[in-house]
C-alpha cells in the first residue's frame, strides 16, 4: 500500500489511465486480430484485461480508503491532456481529458470491473459455440472501457464520451445476432431512445457552461451559486393573453435536462421502452449492461451532480416521482410476462425506479447502495436465467421458446447450482430479511418517508412564488414504494416457481412451435398436433465457468447488505460516501421517525408478496391467475401487452415522424425531382445541343480558338484600365479612392474636377477627402501603361443625408455640424434607430 | 512607344514578338504536323528570347535565364512526346496532315 501511494501521488494517479486503457487494448486486439487468434487467445485476452483492471481498481480503492479520513473527501486525480478550448464569449474554458477517483466512483469501478470480470468468465462457456465469439469479447471489453471512462471522467464532456460509448456498445451487443431482424431493430430502438436522453444531457452541458463557466465537477461545485439565477423560458406574450415570460432558476433547467439524459440511459418513464427489447442480446449482455452497470449510469450521474440537483426542489421532486412511478408501472407489466428475461427486464426497470426514488428524496447513499446490491443480485438473476436458457437449449433451440417459463418447471432437479444461486438472488430482490436487497430497499423507503428537500433553490413563477414539496409527498412515495415491494415479491416468486418448481413442462412441444430436429422442412410440421412426450436430451447443469460466477454473485447478494445494515448499527457505506454527498445533504431535511414500524411493514410486504404468489402458483398451480385472466380478458391482455405503450408511441411519435417522411418524399418526388431537376435537365440539354457544334474534333480548330482567346487576353492587358475602389463612411464623411494596380501603371489625378491635372504621371494611387452631408464631389483619374496608352475615368462621390426620422433628440445633438471637417464623430453611432437601448446586462456571469 | 524600356531590350522584344507571331500563324496555317511542331518550337523560343532579354535589362537576379533553361528542357521533352504522337498518328492514318485528325470528339 505504501509502495502504491509513493508510486502514484494523489494528484497524478497514472494508474487510473491504465485501468481505463487495458480494456481498450483488449477490445482492439480481440476486435482486429480475434478471428485469427482463436478462441483460447481471445478468452485469455478478454478475461485477463478485465481481471487486471479489477485488481488495479482494487488497489486504487485501497489507496483511496487509506487517504480518506473522517469527513475529508479523498480524491485521486489523473490529468491527461488539454482536449479543446471553448470560447464562450466572456470566458475561456479549457477542457482537460482527466480522470478522478473518489469514494463514489471508486466503489462503482469495483462493481463494474468485478461484476464485469465474472460476466466475462461466464461468457466463456455461454458463448462458446457462437461464430462471433471474438466479436462478442471485443464488444464486451469495449463496453468496460466506455463504462470506466464514464465513471472516471472528471468532467461532463469526458463522461459524455463514455456515456455515448456505452450506448454504442449496448447497440452493438443488443444487435449481436444481427441476422434476426428483431434483434437489429431492438438495437436501433435502444440507440434512438437514448439519443433523446442524450439531447437533454447536451443541453444541460451548455447551460452549465453558460452558468458556471466550467464543466468539471469541482468547477461546477465551486460556481454553483450562479445556478440560482433566473432564466426566462417563455417569450413575453402578455399581449396575447398568455403568461408573460416565465422565469425559472437555471438549476431547475439544468436538473431537468440532466434527468432527461438519466431517464434515457436508465430506462425511466417515459423512455424505458428500449430496455425490455434490449433482452434480444445475449444473456451475459443483459446481465452486465442492461442490469448491473450501464443502466445505473443515470443514477450515478444524479449522485455525481447531487449538489446541482438539490438546488432545485422541483427537480428532486420530478426525479423522485418519476422513479416511484416507473417502479410501480414496470412492476405491473412484469406480472403478465412469460419470457423469463422480460420479467427480469421489467424488474430491472422497476428497481432502477427505486434507485431514482432514493436519490430523488436526497437519499443518495441509499440510492447508490441499491445500485451496488442490485448489480449483484440482478446480475446473478440474469446469469441464472442464462444458465436456465443454456440448459433449455439442449431441448429447444428456438430463442423465444427456450426463454418461455411455460416450457420450464421443476428445473431444480436438473440445475442444482443454478437453483441455489437463483434462490439467493431471489431472496435479495424480494427483500428477505438480512439479505442485501432488504437493507438497501428498506433504507430507500425509510428516507422516502422521512426526507424533504429544503428550499435552497427557488423556482420563480412570474413573481417570487417559491415552490415547495407538497405535504403528502413523503407518504405517497413511501406507499408506492411499499406497494412495489409487494408486487416485486409476487412476480419474482412467480418466476422462481415457474422455472424451478412443479414438473418439467418442456417434454411437450406445443402446437406450431418449431421442433429443432426437423429444421430441414419446417413447413411440413406446421400443423403438427401437440407432441406427445418427447424423448430427448435432458436439461443439464452448466459448466463451472458458468456456475462459479453465479455462486460468487449469490454470496454477494446475500452478504453485501451488511456493508450498510442500519438495523445492526452498521453504517460503513454511509460514512464512506459521506464526504461525497456532504454538500448535497445540507439541503435534505429529516423528520424524526421510529424505524421499527417500517421494518415491520417491509417484512410484511415481503411476506404478503411471496405468500400470495406461493399460494397462487404453488398451492393452486396457477389456477387463480388463469381465472383472473379469463374473468377480465381485456384487462389481462392490456397488461400482457405492456399497457400498449409501444403501440402508443408507434402511433404518435413514430407516426408523426413517418408523416414527416411521407411529406418529404412527396416534396422530393414532385418538386425536387419533378420540377427542379427536369427544368435543370432541360436547360442543360438545350445548352448541349448548341455547344455540340463547336466540338468538331479537329485539332486545328481547337488551336485556332485557343489563339483567339489568348489574343483577347493579350489585348486586354495591352489597354490600360482606370479602375478604382471606393471606401465609404457615410456616417463620418470620410472617403478614399484607390486606383487599381496594373503592369507599369502610372496615375494622375484631378481632384477638384476643374479640367486641369493636379500633377504629372506618378505613383499616387490613392486620394482621400471628407465630405459634408449631401455634398457631391467629382474626381478624375487617368492611367498610363507601359505602352504609353492612357485611360480616363470620371468618379462622382456623393454623401447621403442621414435618415433622422425618429432618432433620439439627444443623439441628434451629437450630429450637429461641428464646423471642422472630420470631427471625431464616427463610432458614436448617433443615428441608431429608436429603441436600440444598450444591450441588457447578463446577470450572474462569472 | 516603348519609351519606358531601354532601347536595347526594345529590339529584342520586337524580334521575339515577330517570331512568336510567325510561329502562331505557322501553327494555324500549315497542315503538316511536323511543321506545326516546328512552329511550336518557334513560339517557345520567342518566349525564351524575351525572357533572356528582359533579364539582361533588369539584371537583379537570374530568374529569366533560369526560366529559359527550364523552357528549353521542357520543350525537348515536349518534342519527344509530340514526335511520338506524330508517329502514332502516321501509323493510324497513313498521313501527317493534321486535318485528318478529327477523332477527338466522341
Amino acid at each position: 500500500m505504501q509502495a502504491l501511494t509513493s508510486l502514484f501521488p494523489p494528484n497524478d494517479v497514472t494508474l487510473l489511465a491504465f485501468i481505463v486503457l487495458l480494456p481498450l487494448v483488449g477490445a482492439f486486439i480481440n476486435g482486429v486480430f480475434g478471428k485469427r487468434l482463436g478462441r483460447e487467445a481471445v478468452t485469455l485476452m478478454g478475461l485477463s484485461v478485465i481481471g487486471v483492471a479489477f485488481l488495479m481498481s482494487l488497489g486504487c480503492f485501497l489507496m483511496l480508503h487509506e487517504q480518506q479520513t473522517g469527513e475529508q473527501a479523498a480524491r485521486l486525480v489523473w490529468k491527461g491532456w488539454d482536449w479543446f478550448t471553448l470560447d464562450t464569449g466572456f470566458s475561456r474554458v479549457v477542457l482537460t481529458v482527466g480522470f478522478s477517483l473518489d469514494a463514489l466512483n471508486g466503489t462503482m469501478a469495483l462493481v463494474v470491473t468485478g461484476v464485469g470480470f465474472l460476466i466475462h468468465l461466464y461468457s466463456w462457456k455461454y458463448m462458446e459455440e457462437d461464430p462471433g465469439y471474438y466479436r462478442f469479447f471485443a464488444y464486451l471489453n469495449l463496453f468496460i472501457f466506455s463504462m470506466l471512462v464514464l465513471i472516471f471522467g472528471d468532467s461532463l464532456p469526458v463522461l459524455f464520451v463514455g456515456w455515448e460509448g456505452v450506448g454504442l456498445c449496448s447497440y452493438l451487443l443488443i444487435g449481436f445476432w444481427f441476422d434476426g431482424e428483431q434483434n437489429a431493430s431492438a438495437g436501433m430502438k435502444a440507440f434512438i431512445t437514448n439519443r433523446i436522453g442524450d439531447f437533454g444531457l447536451l443541453v444541460a452541458m451548455g447551460l452549465l457552461l453558460l452558468s458556471t463557466g466550467s464543466l468539471d465537477w469541482s468547477g461546477i461545485e465551486a460556481n454553483r451559486q450562479h445556478l440560482l439565477d433566473g432564466m426566462q423560458i417563455f417569450p413575453n406574450l402578455g399581449w396575447l393573453g398568455l403568461p408573460n415570460g416565465i422565469m425559472v432558476s437555471r438549476a431547475t433547467l439544468v436538473g431537468l435536462a440532466l434527468f432527461l439524459g438519466c431517464a434515457g440511459k436508465s430506462a425511466q418513464l417515459p423512455l424505458y421502452v428500449w430496455l425490455p427489447d434490449a433482452m434480444a442480446g445475449p444473456t451475459p449482455v443483459s446481465a452486465l449492461i442492461h442490469a448491473a452497470t450501464m443502466v445505473t449510469a443515470g443514477v450515478y450521474l444524479v449522485c455525481r451532480l447531487s449538489f446541482v440537483f438539490v438546488m432545485s426542489p422541483f427537480v428532486m421532486f420530478v426525479v423522485a416521482v418519476i422513479g416511484a412511478a416507473t417502479a410501480l408501472f414496470a412492476a405491473t407489466i412484469a406480472f403478465a410476462q412469460t419470457d423469463i428475461k422480460k420479467v427480469l427486464a421489467y424488474s430491472t426497470v422497476s428497481q432502477l425506479g427505486y434507485m431514482f426514488l432514493g436519490v430523488g428524496v436526497g437519499a443518495f447513499t441509499a440510492g447508490f447502495f441499491h445500485v451496488i446490491t442490485h448489480a449483484f443480485f440482478k446480475a446473478c438473476l440474469f446469469l441464472g436465467a442464462g444458465s436456465v436458457i443454456h440448459a433449455m437449449h439442449a431441448r429447444i433451440h428456438d430463442n423465444d421458446q427456450s426463454q418461455d417459463m411455460r416450457n420450464m418447471g421443476g428445473l431444480r432437479r436438473y440445475l442444482p447450482y443454478t437453483f441455489v444461486t437463483f434462490l439467493a438472488a431471489w431472496a435479495a430482490i424480494v427483500g428477505f430479511p438480512l439479505t442485501s436487497g432488504f437493507f438497501s430497499k428498506d433504507a430507500i423507503l425509510l428516507e422516502a418517508f422521512s426526507s424533504h428537500i429544503a428550499t435552497e433553490g427557488r423556482v420563480i413563477t412570474g413573481g417570487e412564488t417559491l415552490w415547495e414539496w407538497p405535504q403528502a409527498t413523503g407518504t405517497v412515495l413511501y406507499a408506492i414504494g411499499l406497494l412495489t415491494a409487494v408486487m416485486t415479491a409476487f412476480y419474482m416468486t412467480r418466476l422462481l416457481i415457474g422455472i424451478f418448481y412443479g414438473d418439467f413442462r418442456g417434454w411437450k412441444i406445443v402446437q406450431k412451435w418449431k421442433e429443432p430436429k426437423h429444421e430441414h422442412g419446417d413447413h411440413h410440421h406446421e400443423h403438427e398436433e401437440p407432441g406427445p412426450s418427447m424423448k430427448g436430451p435432458e436439461p443439464h447443469e452448466s459448466p463451472w465457468q458458468m456456475w462459479v460466477p453465479l455462486a460468487i454473485l449469490a454470496a454477494l447478494s446475500l452478504v453485501a447488505g451488511f456493508l450498510n445494515a442500519h438495523l445492526l448499527q452498521i453504517h460503513w457505506f454511509d460514512e464512506w460516501l459521506e464526504p461525497v454527498f456532504k454538500t448535497a445533504r445540507t439541503a435534505v431535511e429529516h423528520k424524526e421517525v421510529a424505524e421499527a414500524p417500517f421494518l415491520v411493514f417491509a417484512v410484511t410486504a415481503f411476506a404478503v408478496g411471496v405468500g400470495v404468489a406461493y399460494w397462487v402458483y404453488q398451492v393452486k398451480k396457477g389456477e387463480p391467475a388463469r381465472a383472473f385472466a379469463e374473468g377480465s380478458p381485456g384487462f389481462y391482455k392490456l397488461v400482457r401487452d405492456k399497457w400498449r405503450v409501444d403501440e402508443f408511441y408507434e402511433e404518435t411519435f413514430i407516426g408523426g415522424v413517418d408523416l414527416l417522411a411521407v411529406m418529404a418524399v412527396w416534396v422530393d418526388k414532385w418538386i425536387v425531382d419533378g420540377i427542379v431537376a427536369r427544368l435543370t435537365a432541360f436547360f442543360t440539354s438545350l445548352a448541349g445541343t448548341v455547344l455540340r457544334y463547336t466540338q468538331t474534333g479537329r485539332v486545328q480548330a481547337y488551336a485556332f480558338t485557343m489563339v483567339l482567346g489568348m489574343g483577347g487576353v493579350g489585348w486586354f492587358f495591352f489597354l490600360p484600365h482606370a479602375a478604382y475602389r471606393r471606401t465609404r463612411d457615410d456616417l463620418g464623411g470620410k472617403y478614399t479612392l484607390t486606383a487599381m494596380p496594373g503592369a507599369s501603371y502610372q496615375y494622375r489625378w484631378d481632384e477638384n474636377a476643374d479640367g486641369k491635372w493636379d500633377g504629372g504621371f506618378g505613383n499616387k494611387t490613392q486620394v482621400a477627402f471628407n465630405l459634408d452631408p449631401d455634398q457631391t464631389k467629382k474626381v478624375r483619374l487617368q492611367v498610363r501603361n507601359a505602352f504609353g496608352l492612357t485611360a480616363t475615368r470620371d468618379i462622382v462621390v456623393h454623401r447621403p443625408k442621414p435618415d433622422l426620422s425618429g432618432a433620439d433628440p439627444e443623439a441628434l445633438k451629437l450630429l450637429e455640424p461641428t464646423g471642422a471637417k472630420g470631427a471625431p464623430r464616427n463610432g458614436q453611432a448617433p443615428n441608431a434607430p429608436k429603441g436600440a437601448a444598450p444591450a441588457p446586462a447578463r446577470g450572474g456571469q462569472p | 512607344m516603348f519609351q519606358s524600356l531601354g532601347t536595347v531590350v526594345e529590339h529584342y522584344v520586337l524580334i521575339a514578338g515577330v517570331i512568336f507571331t510567325l510561329g502562331a500563324i505557322g501553327f494555324l496555317v500549315r497542315r503538316n504536323v511536323l511543321v506545326q511542331l516546328m512552329s511550336i518550337e518557334l513560339m517557345l523560343n520567342a518566349v525564351n528570347l524575351a525572357l533572356v532579354a528582359f533579364n539582361r535589362a533588369y539584371p537583379g537576379n537570374m530568374t529569366g535565364q533560369i526560366f529559359a533553361f527550364f523552357i528549353i528542357a521542357v520543350a525537348a521533352a515536349e518534342a519527344a512526346v509530340g514526335l511520338a504522337i506524330v508517329l502514332a498518328f502516321y501509323r493510324l492514318k497513313g498521313t501527317v496532315m493534321s486535318d485528318e485528325g478529327d477523332q477527338l470528339k466522341l
